[in-house]
């Protein structure tokens, strides 16, 4: 992937193998979005409890908020797969959905790493194919997220 | 949400117990911890967007969060901080509303 910023909007090629993993990573995180578990912890890491003190408040919170967040997560990665080129190619992106993209490429880094068990002190095992996309997922993050820093 | 039940309850027990007052004065705050996934220069991002903090604040804060653990990020009336709580987990950030100690 190379990225390039031109009048405020960024210009992103990616090649056909990149699009594919990133397309094929968005519909089974689309899948799992739709059909949450709530003892699964992905959901609780992407739901975390609005209050650790007061299970009451917790619960209240997670009434008034759950449910929104879960739609407008939706709502973004329906967005960026539309605007990823199937075959790869570029795409140019304004500051608006890179900052939804960055989102996206969160989610799915929170998601990968919670069932890696990432912690501060573990070393990934970069011959798990898993921890490949984890560590390449991160490396488009950074990339990205660069371009909106003055 | 049950915000406005804290002031008339505040003045009830005022009259009895003047140290619960101290208690409900306090301010509420939104605090983000530290979390193994989410990288740093996402995390300053998040808070100069969210709260339109400049470069060298936000990245005081990150810092705090990546090096104590844990960092108080906006602070004031209960729902508000419920509401920028809400809008930290929707980046994915760990967040959330206390009671500032």
């Amino acid at each position: 992937m190379k990225v390039r910023r031109r009048a405020g909007v960024l210009r992103v090629e990616i090649s056909d193998i990149e699009a594919a993993l990133l397309g094929g990573l968005l519909d089974d995180f689309a899948d799992a979005l739709a059909a949450p578990d709530p003892d699964d912890p992905v959901t609780q890491r992407l739901y975390p409890a609005g209050y650790t003190d007061d299970p009451e408040a917790a619960r209240e919170y997670r009434e008034l908020v759950e449910s929104d967040l879960r739609a407008e997560r939706i709502g973004r990665l329906r967005a960026c797969r539309a605007e990823l080129p199937v075959d790869g190619g570029r795409m140019l992106v304004d500051d608006e959905a890179i900052d939804r993209w960055l989102r996206v490429l969160n989610d799915l880094r929170l998601a990968l790493g919670t069932r890696l068990g990432v912690t501060e002190d573990s070393e990934l095992d970069d011959s798990q194919p898993a921890v490949q996309v984890y560590s390449w997922l991160t490396a488009v993050q950074d990339l990205l997220v660069m371009q909106l820093m003055p | 949400m049950s915000t406005p039940t804290v002031a008339p309850l505040r003045e009830a027990v005022a009259e009895q117990q003047p140290d619960e007052t101290v208690e409900a004065d306090r301010p509420w705050v939104t605090v983000v911890w530290n979390d193994p996934v989410n990288l740093m220069s996402y995390v300053t991002h998040v808070l100069m967007k969210v709260f339109g903090y400049p470069e060298d604040k936000a990245t005081a804060l990150m810092l705090d969060v990546h090096h104590k653990g844990r960092a108080v990020v906006s602070s004031g009336p209960r729902e508000r901080m419920e509401g920028d709580t809400a809008t930290l987990h929707g980046y994915g950030l760990w967040a959330t509303v206390q009671h500032d100690s």
